[in-house]
């Protein structure tokens, strides 16, 4: 098969595999050959499973040929980061050192729905060591490397998910799994140009994955389209009853046309102070665009230390969610020199600021919803840089070396949002635009995401030299 | 005190926590960045601090009594 099916979106990957013009076996061995003649150049692999790969497609290939086709991503290529559990003796490294020969013997829930879905399984994919939760400062905190942006090999692909997002803007899998706590799947969305979803809290079931933050992490897709967002999603939502924090509430993607529909679109006031100045421009542009899809109002939410909720839930999870990795002296085994000491430093939060934190997060979480009633999304700069460059420093609302109210409250809210690409800045690298809804509002995050995507061209661009 | 001094005086105390419990592994420079850590910790629970709330303001916390079923 040839490489022309290489940034198909998944949408169009399946119609080739339902009208069986296209074989999910062949599909797979050129993802798998991608993956592994390019995957080093981008640090974005730690494993190519390619015996269950195979595997799994040639169970698709057989099923859709005797009439048993599964849905839209029966026989299509994924990978998953590797902060989920897989069984079969494929290590799960959660991009650490220390846990680099570590298997399981299950398989995370979200892996099992996409076997379920058909997806075929290609690769565990690299991550920020402890998805960043030690406190990392620069692109190098990972034992496979620092993830490589495809758009530019001297920046980085983003965090913590950054093999999530450079394998799939270099073409490696046509869609791959990420997870975010602040961030994760946002910030190597919008590095790498690609479209990222990040569920609503309770969306898709944590079970089997890497806990940083047991009230803040969740798990998503990233792809080439929102479209395809939706699509991912619909097969990894749902309750588990082995995740309490799930809910009981089907979820249906809606991929109908948006065409004709007006959204109502916020903007917080002084969203853009501090972004660079291409972001800016960038987004001014994107905001024209959505004029055209409907109403731009600006809004404003009430004087409340967001950050500071969001960070301090963050540390004191983490603190006690690695006490055996941090008290152990385990860190010391860690990439990047900060993360082998920092982590210390959340023995200083104590008890009764981490439930202030946790009683503001209610208020947090109503002020949001009060602000998001009458509207379809929030939408701002999916980041306020373009990617740092590998050697560089990384900024950060989490360390509160960047200024992040859009990440802190749709985390600390638990509220859906998709970035998707919005132009390019300095370095050739992409900017991006995200569109936050209220809780369990993804249908109606990805229709605006559509509606923009079918309105500009940013994400049919892909890099170039892939 | 000033308000300066609140704050230093509270990073000092809990950098002696973190000492007497970690110390024996941290050099100077990691010392220097644990400080540096909780510094921002500290600014951050003044600022939660900063917000008064009422009796009535629970954490968005969920917990259920547990029984096994059946």
């Amino acid at each position: 098969m040839a490489e022309d099916v290489v940034f198909l979106p998944v949408r169009q990957l399946a119609e080739g595999i339902r009208a069986r013009r296209l074989s999910p076996v062949a599909l797979a061995e050129v993802f798998l050959d991608r993956l592994e003649r390019l995957g080093p150049r981008y640090n974005a692999v730690v494993t190519v499973t390619r015996g269950r790969a195979l595997e799994q497609a040639q169970r698709a290939e057989a099923e859709i040929a005797a009439g048993r086709y599964r849905g839209p991503l029966h026989g299509i290529p994924y990978g998953a980061k590797d902060l989920l559990a897989t069984s079969g003796g494929i290590p799960t490294t959660w991009g650490a050192a220390p846990f680099k020969d570590r298997c399981f013997d299950f398989d995370a829930t979200a892996i099992l729905k996409l076997e379920a879905a058909g997806a075929v399984l290609c690769a565990k994919l690299a991550m920020v060591e402890l998805a960043g939760g030690m406190g990392y400062r620069q692109p190098n905190a990972a034992f496979t490397g620092p993830g490589v942006n495809p758009w530019n090999r001297e920046a980085w692909s983003g965090g913590s998910s950054s093999g999530s997002g450079s394998a799939v803007a270099a073409g490696l899998v046509p869609f791959a799994i990420g997870s975010e706590t602040w961030g994760s799947i946002l910030s190597p969305a919008g590095n790498c140009g690609l479209a990222g979803l990040r569920p609503t809290y309770g969306r898709v079931s944590r079970h089997g994955a890497m806990a940083l933050c047991w009230t803040l992490d969740k798990l998503g897709p990233l792809a080439l389209t929102a479209d395809d967002c939706g699509l991912v999603l619909e097969a990894i939502a749902g309750r588990d009853a082995a995740d309490p924090t799930t809910v009981d509430r089907a979820y249906r993607y809606d991929a109908g046309d948006p065409a004709g529909r007006r959204f109502r679109f916020g903007v917080l006031r002084g969203i853009t102070d501090g972004c660079e100045d291409a972001v800016r421009e960038n987004f001014a542009r994107s905001l024209e665009a959505l004029r055209g899809l409907g109403t731009v109002e600006e809004v404003a939410l009430p004087d409340l230390p967001y950050d500071d909720i969001t960070r301090t839930i963050l540390f004191a999870e983490a603190a006690s969610a690695f006490e055996d990795v941090i008290e152990s002296g385990a860190i010391a085994g860690l990439t990047a020199p900060e993360d082998r000491y920092t982590a210390y430093a959340r023995d200083a939060i104590l008890a009764k600021d981490y439930l202030k934190a946790l009683r503001l997060r209610g208020v947090m979480a109503r002020e949001a919803d009060r602000v998001l009633a009458p509207l379809d999304a929030l939408v701002a700069p999916g980041r306020s840089t373009v990617a740092a460059m590998l050697g560089g420093e990384v900024r950060s609302a989490i360390r509160g070396t960047a200024r992040d109210v859009m990440g802190a409250v749709g985390n600390g809210a638990g509220l859906p949002a998709v970035a998707v690409p919005n132009g390019f800045g300095a370095r050739g690298l992409p900017t991006s635009l995200q569109f936050m809804g209220r809780a369990w509002e993804e249908n109606t995050i990805l229709a605006a995401a559509r509606a923009y995507q079918s309105a500009t061209d940013w994400h049919r661009r892909h890099p170039a030299d892939v | 005190m000033s308000e300066a001094d609140a704050v230093r005086a509270e990073v000092e105390t809990l950098l002696a926590l973190v000492r007497a419990r970690y110390g024996s592994r941290l050099d100077a420079d990691q010392l220097t960045g644990v400080r540096t850590a909780i510094e921002g910790i500290v600014q951050a629970a003044r600022a939660l601090r900063a917000v008064r709330l009422t009796n009535a303001d629970e954490p968005a916390q969920p917990f259920a009594a547990y029984r096994a079923e059946p």
